[in-house]
């Protein structure tokens, strides 16, 4: 079971720099962020999983969804 | 075969099927659709651990996601919209 969100860890964090459309990377970068939050659950490192969920759920996709509507969208 | 393990391995190959999902998705709404529906998985993965450890503690971090990841795709869909975030 860890082995495949190590896989699935690894693919989103190559897909959210190749991508083009910049929104996509905010989506998947928050699929990067949860899987992460599990991967320090795993580890039973519960505090460091909790940040990660209040950040990167809360915060990050925000601020970058945010970001993306003051400048442009498209990468060239 | 333990079916609280079982039912973690399942719900690992399905979140590993929204992966794909999100990733050829062709529009926007099927990789927000893919992203809610793992957000879900890994919730009740996450509970399901907590019971079959038999430690209570690990909850807070399920209810913690679940409390938090409709913000973002709440914020992406009002992007989609057109209209802008801070009204």
């Amino acid at each position: 079971m860890i082995i495949v969100f190590l896989i699935i860890l690894v693919i989103t964090a190559l897909i959210a720099i190749e991508m083009k459309d910049l929104l996509n990377s905010a989506i998947v970068l928050a699929a990067f962020s949860l899987v992460l939050t599990f991967l320090f659950f795993s580890l039973h490192a519960l505090d460091i999983a909790i940040a990660e969920a209040a950040i990167g759920a809360g915060v990050s996709t925000v601020l970058f969804v945010v970001a993306i509507s003051k400048t442009r969208r498209h990468e060239e | 075969m333990n079916p609280f393990l079982a039912m973690t391995y399942i719900l690992s190959a399905t979140s590993f099927l929204c992966l794909i999902r999100i990733v050829r998705g062709p529009t926007h709404f099927d990789r927000l659709i893919g992203l809610n529906l793992m957000v879900l998985n890994i919730t009740a993965i996450i509970s399901i651990l907590a019971v079959y450890l038999n430690r209570y503690v690990y909850f807070d971090v399920a209810l913690v996601y679940a409390i938090l990841g409709f913000v973002s795709v709440i914020a992406i869909s009002k992007y989609l919209t057109g209209r802008e975030l801070h009204k």
